[in-house]
Protein backbone atom coordinates (compact mmCIF):
# COMPACT_ATOMS: atom_id res chain seq x y z
CA UNK A 1 0.00 0.00 0.00
CA UNK A 2 2.72 2.47 1.03
CA UNK A 3 4.73 1.28 -1.96
CA UNK A 4 1.82 2.03 -4.27
CA UNK A 5 1.31 5.46 -2.74
CA UNK A 6 4.96 6.29 -3.26
CA UNK A 7 4.71 5.04 -6.85
CA UNK A 8 1.59 7.14 -7.43
CA UNK A 9 3.25 10.23 -5.99
CA UNK A 10 6.32 9.69 -8.14
CA UNK A 11 4.20 9.23 -11.23
CA UNK A 12 2.24 12.41 -10.56
CA UNK A 13 5.42 14.45 -10.33
CA UNK A 14 7.24 12.76 -13.20
CA UNK A 15 9.77 11.07 -10.93
CA UNK A 16 9.11 7.60 -12.32
CA UNK A 17 11.53 6.00 -14.75
CA UNK A 18 9.57 5.29 -17.93
CA UNK A 19 11.63 2.47 -19.49
CA UNK A 20 9.62 0.93 -22.32
CA UNK A 21 6.74 3.30 -21.57
CA UNK A 22 8.90 6.23 -22.67
CA UNK A 23 7.15 8.83 -24.79
CA UNK A 24 9.24 8.87 -27.97
CA UNK A 25 9.73 12.10 -29.92
CA UNK A 26 10.12 11.95 -33.70
CA UNK A 27 13.63 13.43 -33.56
CA UNK A 28 14.91 11.08 -30.83
CA UNK A 29 18.08 9.15 -31.47
CA UNK A 30 18.69 5.83 -29.74
CA UNK A 31 22.02 4.19 -29.12
CA UNK A 32 21.00 0.59 -28.80
CA UNK A 33 23.09 -2.38 -27.84
CA UNK A 34 23.06 -5.57 -25.87
CA UNK A 35 24.67 -5.05 -22.43
CA UNK A 36 28.49 -5.23 -22.39
CA UNK A 37 28.84 -4.37 -26.05
CA UNK A 38 30.65 -1.08 -25.77
CA UNK A 39 27.55 0.92 -25.02
CA UNK A 40 29.19 3.09 -22.35
CA UNK A 41 32.14 3.83 -24.57
CA UNK A 42 29.82 4.84 -27.44
CA UNK A 43 27.86 6.94 -25.00
CA UNK A 44 31.03 8.84 -24.09
CA UNK A 45 32.01 9.17 -27.74
CA UNK A 46 28.64 10.68 -28.65
CA UNK A 47 28.52 12.90 -25.57
CA UNK A 48 32.03 14.20 -26.27
CA UNK A 49 31.04 14.92 -29.84
CA UNK A 50 27.71 16.62 -29.11
CA UNK A 51 28.41 18.28 -25.75
CA UNK A 52 32.20 18.81 -25.54
CA UNK A 53 31.62 21.90 -23.38
CA UNK A 54 29.97 19.77 -20.67
CA UNK A 55 33.10 17.63 -20.13
CA UNK A 56 31.27 14.30 -20.08
CA UNK A 57 32.25 12.00 -17.21
CA UNK A 58 30.69 9.31 -15.04
CA UNK A 59 28.98 11.98 -12.94
CA UNK A 60 27.00 13.56 -15.78
CA UNK A 61 26.81 10.91 -18.50
CA UNK A 62 23.47 9.64 -17.18
CA UNK A 63 21.95 13.01 -17.96
CA UNK A 64 23.80 13.77 -21.19
CA UNK A 65 22.96 10.47 -22.89
CA UNK A 66 20.37 8.98 -20.56
CA UNK A 67 18.79 5.55 -20.42
CA UNK A 68 14.97 5.76 -20.20
CA UNK A 69 15.19 3.01 -17.59
CA UNK A 70 17.60 4.93 -15.43
CA UNK A 71 16.38 8.51 -15.52
CA UNK A 72 13.11 10.09 -14.43
CA UNK A 73 10.41 11.15 -16.83
CA UNK A 74 10.86 14.74 -15.74
CA UNK A 75 14.55 14.75 -16.62
CA UNK A 76 13.83 13.05 -19.93
CA UNK A 77 11.27 15.70 -20.84
CA UNK A 78 13.70 18.49 -20.02
CA UNK A 79 16.53 17.28 -22.23
CA UNK A 80 17.60 19.44 -25.15
CA UNK A 81 16.31 18.16 -28.49
CA UNK A 82 17.17 16.10 -30.36
CA UNK A 83 17.68 13.74 -27.45
CA UNK A 84 20.44 11.14 -27.57
CA UNK A 85 19.23 8.17 -25.57
CA UNK A 86 20.95 4.96 -24.61
CA UNK A 87 19.05 1.70 -24.43
CA UNK A 88 19.50 -2.06 -24.13
CA UNK A 89 15.98 -2.65 -25.38
CA UNK A 90 15.06 -5.32 -27.90
CA UNK A 91 13.15 -4.16 -30.98
CA UNK A 92 10.86 -1.22 -30.40
CA UNK A 93 9.22 -0.04 -33.60
CA UNK A 94 8.71 3.43 -32.16
CA UNK A 95 12.42 4.27 -32.05
CA UNK A 96 12.82 6.64 -35.00
CA UNK A 97 16.58 6.41 -35.50
CA UNK A 98 18.78 3.69 -34.08
CA UNK A 99 22.53 3.47 -33.82
CA UNK A 100 23.00 -0.26 -33.24
CA UNK A 101 26.27 -1.27 -31.61
CA UNK A 102 26.94 -4.99 -31.98
CA UNK A 103 29.79 -6.93 -30.44
CA UNK A 104 31.10 -10.45 -30.88
CA UNK A 105 29.09 -12.56 -28.39
CA UNK A 106 32.20 -14.51 -27.48
CA UNK A 107 33.63 -11.28 -26.07
CA UNK A 108 30.29 -10.11 -24.68
CA UNK A 109 30.03 -13.20 -22.51
CA UNK A 110 33.46 -12.59 -20.99
CA UNK A 111 32.69 -8.96 -20.34
CA UNK A 112 29.41 -9.94 -18.69
CA UNK A 113 31.28 -12.56 -16.65
CA UNK A 114 33.69 -10.02 -15.17
CA UNK A 115 30.95 -7.46 -14.66
CA UNK A 116 28.84 -10.04 -12.79
CA UNK A 117 31.81 -10.68 -10.49
CA UNK A 118 32.20 -6.96 -9.95
CA UNK A 119 28.57 -6.62 -8.93
CA UNK A 120 28.53 -9.78 -6.85
CA UNK A 121 26.08 -11.67 -9.06
CA UNK A 122 28.56 -14.57 -9.17
CA UNK A 123 31.49 -15.35 -6.89
CA UNK A 124 35.05 -14.87 -8.00
CA UNK A 125 36.39 -17.99 -9.69
CA UNK A 126 32.97 -19.08 -10.97
CA UNK A 127 33.62 -21.58 -13.82
CA UNK A 128 33.58 -19.71 -17.14
CA UNK A 129 32.19 -22.74 -19.01
CA UNK A 130 29.21 -22.84 -16.74
CA UNK A 131 28.69 -19.12 -17.16
CA UNK A 132 28.74 -19.48 -20.94
CA UNK A 133 26.04 -22.17 -20.75
CA UNK A 134 23.88 -19.89 -18.69
CA UNK A 135 24.51 -17.02 -21.07
CA UNK A 136 23.46 -19.07 -24.08
CA UNK A 137 20.39 -20.45 -22.34
CA UNK A 138 19.26 -17.00 -21.34
CA UNK A 139 19.77 -17.39 -17.60
CA UNK A 140 20.78 -13.80 -17.19
CA UNK A 141 20.78 -11.18 -14.51
CA UNK A 142 19.06 -8.69 -16.79
CA UNK A 143 15.75 -8.64 -18.69
CA UNK A 144 16.96 -7.98 -22.25
CA UNK A 145 16.82 -11.49 -23.70
CA UNK A 146 19.79 -13.47 -24.99
CA UNK A 147 22.46 -11.85 -27.15
CA UNK A 148 21.00 -13.45 -30.26
CA UNK A 149 17.39 -12.63 -29.45
CA UNK A 150 18.17 -9.02 -28.73
CA UNK A 151 20.44 -8.58 -31.72
CA UNK A 152 18.15 -10.44 -34.12
CA UNK A 153 15.12 -8.31 -33.29
CA UNK A 154 16.97 -5.22 -34.55
CA UNK A 155 19.03 -6.77 -37.28
CA UNK A 156 16.27 -8.66 -39.06
CA UNK A 157 13.80 -5.80 -38.90
CA UNK A 158 15.92 -2.78 -39.75
CA UNK A 159 19.33 -3.76 -41.16
CA UNK A 160 20.03 -1.72 -44.29
CA UNK A 161 17.14 0.63 -43.77
CA UNK A 162 17.72 4.36 -43.32
CA UNK A 163 16.45 4.09 -39.74
CA UNK A 164 19.27 1.93 -38.40
CA UNK A 165 23.03 2.19 -38.57
CA UNK A 166 24.88 -0.93 -37.53
CA UNK A 167 28.36 -0.39 -36.15
CA UNK A 168 30.35 -3.23 -34.67
CA UNK A 169 32.34 -2.70 -31.51
CA UNK A 170 35.28 -4.28 -33.31
CA UNK A 171 35.21 -1.71 -36.11
CA UNK A 172 34.99 1.11 -33.59
CA UNK A 173 38.09 -0.33 -31.93
CA UNK A 174 40.07 -0.71 -35.12
CA UNK A 175 39.05 2.47 -36.90
CA UNK A 176 37.30 4.89 -34.59
CA UNK A 177 37.74 8.04 -36.73
CA UNK A 178 36.07 6.47 -39.76
CA UNK A 179 33.24 4.89 -37.78
CA UNK A 180 32.63 8.10 -35.86
CA UNK A 181 32.37 9.98 -39.14
CA UNK A 182 29.75 7.46 -40.31
CA UNK A 183 27.89 7.82 -37.04
CA UNK A 184 27.95 11.62 -37.11
CA UNK A 185 26.72 11.57 -40.67
CA UNK A 186 23.89 9.18 -39.82
CA UNK A 187 22.84 11.12 -36.73
CA UNK A 188 23.13 14.45 -38.53
CA UNK A 189 25.69 15.86 -36.09
CA UNK A 190 27.63 18.63 -37.82
CA UNK A 191 31.28 17.93 -37.15
CA UNK A 192 34.89 18.19 -38.28
CA UNK A 193 37.76 15.67 -38.20
CA UNK A 194 39.24 17.69 -35.34
CA UNK A 195 36.10 17.43 -33.24
CA UNK A 196 35.92 13.70 -33.92
CA UNK A 197 39.57 13.27 -32.92
CA UNK A 198 38.90 15.23 -29.75
CA UNK A 199 35.86 13.08 -28.87
CA UNK A 200 37.86 9.90 -29.42
CA UNK A 201 40.72 11.12 -27.30
CA UNK A 202 38.39 12.26 -24.52
CA UNK A 203 36.74 8.81 -24.52
CA UNK A 204 39.92 6.73 -24.62
CA UNK A 205 40.13 3.66 -22.40
CA UNK A 206 42.92 5.28 -20.37
CA UNK A 207 40.93 8.44 -19.76
CA UNK A 208 37.79 6.47 -18.87
CA UNK A 209 39.81 4.33 -16.44
CA UNK A 210 41.07 7.47 -14.78
CA UNK A 211 37.57 8.92 -14.54
CA UNK A 212 36.28 5.63 -13.15
CA UNK A 213 38.91 5.67 -10.41
CA UNK A 214 37.75 9.09 -9.29
CA UNK A 215 34.02 8.69 -9.90
CA UNK A 216 33.24 4.96 -9.87
CA UNK A 217 31.50 5.31 -6.55
CA UNK A 218 29.18 7.98 -8.01
CA UNK A 219 27.91 6.31 -11.16
CA UNK A 220 24.65 4.32 -10.98
CA UNK A 221 26.08 1.27 -12.77
CA UNK A 222 29.10 0.90 -10.50
CA UNK A 223 28.36 2.50 -7.13
CA UNK A 224 27.03 -0.56 -5.33
CA UNK A 225 29.62 -2.89 -6.82
CA UNK A 226 33.05 -4.13 -5.82
CA UNK A 227 35.43 -1.21 -6.00
CA UNK A 228 38.45 -3.52 -6.32
CA UNK A 229 37.28 -4.52 -9.81
CA UNK A 230 37.23 -2.08 -12.73
CA UNK A 231 34.20 -1.39 -14.96
CA UNK A 232 36.43 -0.26 -17.82
CA UNK A 233 38.30 -3.50 -18.32
CA UNK A 234 40.43 -4.63 -21.27
CA UNK A 235 38.60 -2.41 -23.82
CA UNK A 236 39.78 -4.79 -26.53
CA UNK A 237 38.36 -7.18 -29.07
CA UNK A 238 39.18 -10.88 -29.34
CA UNK A 239 39.88 -11.70 -25.69
CA UNK A 240 37.77 -14.84 -26.13
CA UNK A 241 40.49 -16.50 -28.19
CA UNK A 242 42.60 -16.78 -25.05
CA UNK A 243 39.98 -17.06 -22.36
CA UNK A 244 37.20 -19.28 -23.70
CA UNK A 245 37.52 -23.06 -23.89
CA UNK A 246 36.89 -24.78 -27.25
CA UNK A 247 33.72 -26.25 -25.75
CA UNK A 248 32.39 -22.85 -24.81
CA UNK A 249 33.23 -21.42 -28.21
CA UNK A 250 31.46 -24.32 -29.84
CA UNK A 251 28.44 -23.90 -27.61
CA UNK A 252 28.02 -20.25 -28.61
CA UNK A 253 28.67 -20.85 -32.27
CA UNK A 254 26.36 -23.84 -32.58
CA UNK A 255 23.47 -21.79 -31.25
CA UNK A 256 24.12 -18.44 -32.81
CA UNK A 257 26.52 -19.20 -35.67
CA UNK A 258 24.16 -18.18 -38.39
CA UNK A 259 23.49 -14.73 -37.00
CA UNK A 260 27.18 -14.29 -36.13
CA UNK A 261 28.15 -15.05 -39.70
CA UNK A 262 25.59 -12.69 -41.11
CA UNK A 263 27.10 -10.01 -38.92
CA UNK A 264 30.52 -10.87 -40.29
CA UNK A 265 32.02 -12.74 -37.34
CA UNK A 266 34.18 -15.63 -38.39
CA UNK A 267 33.39 -18.90 -36.65
CA UNK A 268 36.21 -20.77 -34.96
CA UNK A 269 34.44 -24.12 -35.32
CA UNK A 270 34.18 -23.53 -39.06
CA UNK A 271 31.21 -22.42 -41.09
CA UNK A 272 29.70 -25.88 -40.63
CA UNK A 273 28.44 -24.82 -37.23
CA UNK A 274 26.09 -22.36 -38.85
CA UNK A 275 24.92 -24.56 -41.68
CA UNK A 276 21.76 -26.55 -41.63
CA UNK A 277 19.88 -23.95 -39.64
CA UNK A 278 17.08 -26.48 -39.30
CA UNK A 279 19.24 -28.84 -37.25
CA UNK A 280 20.87 -26.12 -35.21
CA UNK A 281 19.49 -25.69 -31.72
CA UNK A 282 16.96 -22.85 -31.53
CA UNK A 283 18.18 -19.47 -30.43
CA UNK A 284 15.52 -19.39 -27.78
CA UNK A 285 16.53 -22.12 -25.37
CA UNK A 286 14.34 -24.32 -23.21
CA UNK A 287 12.73 -22.21 -20.56
CA UNK A 288 14.15 -22.62 -17.09
CA UNK A 289 11.60 -21.74 -14.49
CA UNK A 290 13.08 -20.36 -11.37
CA UNK A 291 15.65 -18.30 -13.19
CA UNK A 292 13.32 -15.40 -13.76
CA UNK A 293 12.25 -15.50 -10.18
CA UNK A 294 15.74 -15.39 -8.83
CA UNK A 295 15.44 -12.42 -6.51
CA UNK A 296 19.10 -11.50 -6.81
CA UNK A 297 18.75 -11.50 -10.56
CA UNK A 298 15.60 -9.40 -10.44
CA UNK A 299 17.28 -6.89 -8.22
CA UNK A 300 20.30 -6.61 -10.42
CA UNK A 301 18.14 -6.34 -13.50
CA UNK A 302 16.59 -3.19 -12.16
CA UNK A 303 19.94 -1.69 -11.44
CA UNK A 304 21.64 -1.78 -14.75
CA UNK B 1 -8.36 21.77 -14.02
CA UNK B 2 -9.52 19.28 -16.62
CA UNK B 3 -6.07 17.76 -16.46
CA UNK B 4 -6.37 17.43 -12.71
CA UNK B 5 -9.66 15.52 -13.00
CA UNK B 6 -8.11 13.28 -15.62
CA UNK B 7 -5.30 12.46 -13.20
CA UNK B 8 -7.75 11.91 -10.37
CA UNK B 9 -9.82 9.56 -12.50
CA UNK B 10 -6.71 7.65 -13.54
CA UNK B 11 -5.61 7.41 -9.90
CA UNK B 12 -9.03 6.07 -8.87
CA UNK B 13 -9.05 3.50 -11.66
CA UNK B 14 -5.54 2.49 -10.66
CA UNK B 15 -6.51 2.14 -7.00
CA UNK B 16 -9.36 -0.27 -7.78
CA UNK B 17 -7.42 -2.13 -10.48
CA UNK B 18 -9.40 -0.96 -13.50
CA UNK B 19 -6.42 0.26 -15.50
CA UNK B 20 -5.23 -1.76 -18.50
CA UNK B 21 -1.76 -3.10 -17.68
CA UNK B 22 -0.31 -2.92 -21.21
CA UNK B 23 3.48 -3.19 -21.16
CA UNK B 24 3.48 -2.98 -17.34
CA UNK B 25 1.79 -6.38 -17.00
CA UNK B 26 3.34 -8.52 -14.30
CA UNK B 27 4.20 -11.78 -16.02
CA UNK B 28 4.14 -15.16 -14.25
CA UNK B 29 6.48 -17.99 -15.29
CA UNK B 30 3.54 -20.21 -16.30
CA UNK B 31 1.87 -17.61 -18.54
CA UNK B 32 1.24 -18.43 -22.17
CA UNK B 33 0.89 -15.66 -24.74
CA UNK B 34 -1.20 -15.81 -27.88
CA UNK B 35 0.65 -13.43 -30.16
CA UNK B 36 -0.02 -12.25 -33.68
CA UNK B 37 0.09 -9.25 -35.92
CA UNK B 38 -3.40 -7.66 -35.98
CA UNK B 39 -5.91 -9.13 -38.45
CA UNK B 40 -4.24 -12.50 -38.55
CA UNK B 41 -7.00 -14.59 -37.06
CA UNK B 42 -6.16 -13.63 -33.50
CA UNK B 43 -9.80 -13.29 -32.39
CA UNK B 44 -10.80 -16.59 -33.93
CA UNK B 45 -7.85 -18.39 -32.36
CA UNK B 46 -8.71 -16.70 -29.10
CA UNK B 47 -12.22 -18.14 -29.27
CA UNK B 48 -10.90 -21.58 -30.23
CA UNK B 49 -8.44 -21.71 -27.35
CA UNK B 50 -10.87 -20.23 -24.83
CA UNK B 51 -13.48 -22.80 -25.84
CA UNK B 52 -10.92 -25.56 -25.45
CA UNK B 53 -9.62 -24.35 -22.12
CA UNK B 54 -13.04 -23.49 -20.59
CA UNK B 55 -15.49 -26.08 -22.00
CA UNK B 56 -18.04 -25.11 -19.36
CA UNK B 57 -18.28 -21.51 -20.44
CA UNK B 58 -18.71 -20.98 -24.18
CA UNK B 59 -16.72 -17.97 -25.37
CA UNK B 60 -18.64 -14.90 -26.48
CA UNK B 61 -17.72 -11.36 -27.42
CA UNK B 62 -18.86 -10.40 -23.92
CA UNK B 63 -16.66 -12.75 -21.90
CA UNK B 64 -13.63 -13.21 -24.15
CA UNK B 65 -11.71 -10.36 -22.52
CA UNK B 66 -12.07 -12.17 -19.23
CA UNK B 67 -11.44 -15.75 -20.44
CA UNK B 68 -8.44 -14.92 -22.58
CA UNK B 69 -7.52 -11.38 -21.64
CA UNK B 70 -5.84 -8.71 -23.71
CA UNK B 71 -3.14 -6.60 -22.05
CA UNK B 72 -4.53 -3.44 -23.61
CA UNK B 73 -8.25 -4.14 -23.11
CA UNK B 74 -8.68 -6.14 -19.90
CA UNK B 75 -8.49 -4.47 -16.46
CA UNK B 76 -5.56 -5.33 -14.26
CA UNK B 77 -7.70 -6.87 -11.53
CA UNK B 78 -8.95 -9.53 -13.94
CA UNK B 79 -5.33 -10.47 -14.65
CA UNK B 80 -4.62 -10.66 -10.92
CA UNK B 81 -7.53 -12.93 -10.07
CA UNK B 82 -7.82 -15.30 -13.02
CA UNK B 83 -6.95 -19.02 -12.87
CA UNK B 84 -3.36 -20.02 -13.70
CA UNK B 85 -1.84 -20.77 -16.08
CA UNK B 86 -3.15 -17.70 -17.81
CA UNK B 87 -3.43 -17.49 -21.58
CA UNK B 88 -3.03 -13.89 -22.69
CA UNK B 89 -3.60 -12.20 -26.04
CA UNK B 90 -1.10 -9.69 -27.39
CA UNK B 91 0.00 -8.08 -30.65
CA UNK B 92 3.48 -7.22 -29.38
CA UNK B 93 6.71 -7.78 -31.25
CA UNK B 94 9.25 -10.12 -29.63
CA UNK B 95 9.21 -9.80 -25.88
CA UNK B 96 11.82 -11.92 -24.04
CA UNK B 97 9.74 -11.87 -20.87
CA UNK B 98 6.97 -13.98 -22.45
CA UNK B 99 7.67 -17.48 -21.10
CA UNK B 100 5.74 -19.40 -23.76
CA UNK B 101 4.27 -18.15 -27.01
CA UNK B 102 1.69 -19.30 -29.55
CA UNK B 103 2.21 -17.20 -32.65
CA UNK B 104 -0.41 -17.08 -35.40
CA UNK B 105 0.87 -15.83 -38.74
CA UNK B 106 -1.15 -15.06 -41.86
CA UNK B 107 -0.37 -14.30 -45.48
CA UNK B 108 0.33 -10.53 -45.49
CA UNK B 109 -1.57 -10.15 -48.76
CA UNK B 110 -4.71 -11.24 -46.90
CA UNK B 111 -3.76 -9.30 -43.77
CA UNK B 112 -3.58 -6.03 -45.66
CA UNK B 113 -7.02 -6.53 -47.20
CA UNK B 114 -8.48 -7.48 -43.82
CA UNK B 115 -6.97 -4.44 -42.13
CA UNK B 116 -8.08 -2.17 -44.98
CA UNK B 117 -11.69 -3.29 -44.54
CA UNK B 118 -11.44 -3.14 -40.75
CA UNK B 119 -10.18 0.43 -40.84
CA UNK B 120 -13.20 1.30 -42.98
CA UNK B 121 -15.47 -0.32 -40.44
CA UNK B 122 -14.00 1.55 -37.50
CA UNK B 123 -14.00 4.78 -39.54
CA UNK B 124 -10.23 5.20 -39.53
CA UNK B 125 -10.32 5.62 -43.29
CA UNK B 126 -13.05 6.47 -45.80
CA UNK B 127 -14.77 3.65 -47.62
CA UNK B 128 -13.54 4.96 -50.96
CA UNK B 129 -9.95 5.49 -49.77
CA UNK B 130 -7.59 3.94 -52.38
CA UNK B 131 -5.99 0.65 -51.40
CA UNK B 132 -2.63 1.76 -52.90
CA UNK B 133 -2.35 4.39 -50.24
CA UNK B 134 -3.18 1.86 -47.55
CA UNK B 135 -0.57 -0.60 -48.82
CA UNK B 136 2.08 2.12 -48.59
CA UNK B 137 1.22 2.78 -44.96
CA UNK B 138 0.97 -0.96 -44.31
CA UNK B 139 4.48 -1.56 -45.66
CA UNK B 140 5.80 1.28 -43.52
CA UNK B 141 4.19 -0.11 -40.40
CA UNK B 142 1.95 2.92 -39.99
CA UNK B 143 -1.42 1.18 -39.83
CA UNK B 144 -1.10 -0.05 -36.25
CA UNK B 145 1.23 0.44 -33.29
CA UNK B 146 2.93 -2.97 -33.51
CA UNK B 147 5.54 -2.47 -36.21
CA UNK B 148 5.03 -3.58 -39.79
CA UNK B 149 3.87 -7.10 -40.62
CA UNK B 150 7.41 -8.04 -41.65
CA UNK B 151 8.99 -6.59 -38.54
CA UNK B 152 6.46 -8.11 -36.16
CA UNK B 153 6.72 -11.59 -37.70
CA UNK B 154 10.51 -11.41 -38.07
CA UNK B 155 11.11 -10.57 -34.43
CA UNK B 156 9.34 -13.78 -33.41
CA UNK B 157 10.54 -16.02 -36.18
CA UNK B 158 14.23 -15.19 -36.01
CA UNK B 159 14.40 -15.41 -32.24
CA UNK B 160 12.09 -18.30 -31.46
CA UNK B 161 11.55 -20.67 -34.38
CA UNK B 162 12.35 -24.22 -33.34
CA UNK B 163 12.18 -23.50 -29.63
CA UNK B 164 10.08 -25.78 -27.41
CA UNK B 165 8.70 -22.62 -25.83
CA UNK B 166 7.28 -21.45 -29.13
CA UNK B 167 4.41 -22.75 -31.26
CA UNK B 168 3.87 -21.22 -34.66
CA UNK B 169 0.55 -21.66 -36.44
CA UNK B 170 -0.47 -20.46 -39.86
CA UNK B 171 -3.95 -19.03 -40.17
CA UNK B 172 -4.26 -20.86 -43.47
CA UNK B 173 -3.58 -24.23 -41.78
CA UNK B 174 -6.09 -23.41 -39.09
CA UNK B 175 -8.71 -22.81 -41.79
CA UNK B 176 -7.75 -25.97 -43.69
CA UNK B 177 -7.83 -28.37 -40.74
CA UNK B 178 -8.95 -26.71 -37.54
CA UNK B 179 -9.06 -29.77 -35.25
CA UNK B 180 -5.57 -30.85 -36.25
CA UNK B 181 -4.08 -27.42 -35.54
CA UNK B 182 -6.05 -27.02 -32.33
CA UNK B 183 -4.70 -30.34 -31.13
CA UNK B 184 -1.19 -28.89 -31.49
CA UNK B 185 -2.29 -26.08 -29.21
CA UNK B 186 -3.69 -28.52 -26.68
CA UNK B 187 -0.40 -30.45 -26.65
CA UNK B 188 1.57 -27.24 -26.27
CA UNK B 189 -0.63 -26.19 -23.35
CA UNK B 190 -0.63 -29.68 -21.80
CA UNK B 191 -4.42 -29.70 -21.91
CA UNK B 192 -6.10 -33.08 -21.65
CA UNK B 193 -8.41 -33.30 -24.62
CA UNK B 194 -10.45 -35.61 -26.81
CA UNK B 195 -11.78 -35.51 -30.37
CA UNK B 196 -15.19 -34.62 -28.93
CA UNK B 197 -13.81 -31.68 -26.94
CA UNK B 198 -11.86 -30.46 -29.95
CA UNK B 199 -14.94 -30.70 -32.15
CA UNK B 200 -16.96 -28.81 -29.58
CA UNK B 201 -14.43 -25.98 -29.43
CA UNK B 202 -14.31 -25.78 -33.23
CA UNK B 203 -18.07 -25.74 -33.47
CA UNK B 204 -18.45 -23.05 -30.81
CA UNK B 205 -15.94 -20.86 -32.65
CA UNK B 206 -17.25 -21.34 -36.19
CA UNK B 207 -17.50 -18.30 -38.45
CA UNK B 208 -21.30 -18.66 -38.52
CA UNK B 209 -21.53 -18.76 -34.73
CA UNK B 210 -19.20 -15.80 -34.42
CA UNK B 211 -21.16 -13.81 -36.99
CA UNK B 212 -24.37 -14.48 -35.06
CA UNK B 213 -22.78 -13.50 -31.75
CA UNK B 214 -21.34 -10.35 -33.31
CA UNK B 215 -24.87 -9.32 -34.34
CA UNK B 216 -26.47 -10.09 -31.00
CA UNK B 217 -23.93 -8.94 -28.48
CA UNK B 218 -23.35 -5.38 -27.46
CA UNK B 219 -19.73 -6.06 -26.70
CA UNK B 220 -18.46 -2.51 -26.83
CA UNK B 221 -15.44 -3.68 -28.78
CA UNK B 222 -16.57 -2.08 -31.99
CA UNK B 223 -18.99 0.49 -30.62
CA UNK B 224 -19.27 3.53 -32.85
CA UNK B 225 -18.09 1.55 -35.87
CA UNK B 226 -20.02 1.19 -39.11
CA UNK B 227 -22.82 -1.27 -38.54
CA UNK B 228 -23.15 -2.02 -42.25
CA UNK B 229 -19.74 -3.71 -42.16
CA UNK B 230 -18.91 -6.74 -40.05
CA UNK B 231 -15.91 -7.60 -37.88
CA UNK B 232 -16.15 -11.30 -38.71
CA UNK B 233 -15.71 -11.02 -42.46
CA UNK B 234 -14.90 -13.70 -45.03
CA UNK B 235 -13.08 -15.97 -42.54
CA UNK B 236 -11.17 -17.53 -45.42
CA UNK B 237 -7.77 -17.42 -47.01
CA UNK B 238 -6.60 -16.28 -50.42
CA UNK B 239 -9.09 -13.41 -50.75
CA UNK B 240 -6.24 -11.25 -51.98
CA UNK B 241 -6.42 -12.91 -55.40
CA UNK B 242 -9.69 -11.06 -55.86
CA UNK B 243 -9.30 -7.96 -53.67
CA UNK B 244 -5.68 -6.92 -54.14
CA UNK B 245 -4.46 -5.49 -57.48
CA UNK B 246 -1.40 -7.29 -58.87
CA UNK B 247 0.84 -4.22 -58.64
CA UNK B 248 0.11 -4.06 -54.90
CA UNK B 249 0.81 -7.78 -54.54
CA UNK B 250 4.17 -7.10 -56.17
CA UNK B 251 5.01 -4.36 -53.69
CA UNK B 252 4.31 -6.62 -50.73
CA UNK B 253 6.29 -9.50 -52.22
CA UNK B 254 9.27 -7.34 -53.02
CA UNK B 255 9.35 -6.07 -49.44
CA UNK B 256 8.84 -9.36 -47.62
CA UNK B 257 9.33 -12.08 -50.24
CA UNK B 258 11.98 -14.10 -48.36
CA UNK B 259 9.97 -14.12 -45.17
CA UNK B 260 6.77 -15.08 -47.02
CA UNK B 261 8.56 -17.84 -48.91
CA UNK B 262 10.00 -19.16 -45.67
CA UNK B 263 6.51 -19.31 -44.18
CA UNK B 264 5.31 -21.30 -47.19
CA UNK B 265 3.32 -18.58 -48.94
CA UNK B 266 3.64 -18.99 -52.68
CA UNK B 267 4.87 -15.83 -54.38
CA UNK B 268 2.89 -14.62 -57.38
CA UNK B 269 5.10 -11.91 -58.84
CA UNK B 270 8.68 -13.03 -58.21
CA UNK B 271 10.51 -16.33 -57.88
CA UNK B 272 11.90 -17.34 -54.50
CA UNK B 273 15.39 -17.02 -56.03
CA UNK B 274 14.67 -13.43 -56.94
CA UNK B 275 13.23 -12.82 -53.49
CA UNK B 276 16.55 -13.87 -52.00
CA UNK B 277 17.68 -15.72 -48.93
CA UNK B 278 15.65 -16.01 -45.76
CA UNK B 279 17.66 -13.27 -44.09
CA UNK B 280 17.55 -9.67 -43.09
CA UNK B 281 15.46 -7.40 -45.26
CA UNK B 282 17.84 -6.15 -47.82
CA UNK B 283 21.15 -7.91 -48.01
CA UNK B 284 23.12 -8.29 -44.84
CA UNK B 285 26.39 -8.84 -46.60
CA UNK B 286 27.32 -5.21 -47.13
CA UNK B 287 27.87 -4.16 -43.55
CA UNK B 288 30.91 -1.92 -43.66
CA UNK B 289 33.57 -3.39 -41.43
Amino acid sequence: MIKRLVAGYKKAFGLNKPGRLLKVFPDDVFIVSYPKSGNTWTRFLIANLVYPEKHPDFANINLLVPDPEGVTRRDLERLPRPRYLKSHAYFDHRYPKVLHIVRDPRDVVLSEYYFDIKRNAIPEGFPVDQFVSRFVKGELSHPYGTWAENTATWFYTRANTPRLLLVTYESLQSDAPRQMARIADFLGIPTTPERIAFAIEQSSADRMRELEKKQGHLWSSTKRTRQDKPFVRAAKAGGWKKELSPDSIHEIESHWGRLMQELGYELASGPAAANGAADAPPMRAEFQTGVQQDPAGAQLAGRR
Amino acid sequence: MARFYKHLKAAYRRAVGLQRPGKSLVIFPDDVFLVSFPKSGNTWTRFLIANLRFPNEPATFDNINRLLPDTTATPKRVFDSMPRPRIIKSHECFEPRYPRVINVVRDPRDVVVSQYKYHQKIRKIEVDSPIEKFVTRFLNGETCPHGSWGQNVATWLYTSEGSPRYLQLRYEDLIADTPRELEKVAKFLNLATSPALLAQAVERSSADKMRKMEKQQDHGLYRGSRQDMTFVRAAGSGGWHKDLPMDQVARIESAWGPLMHHLGYELATITPQEAGEFAAFGSATNIPR
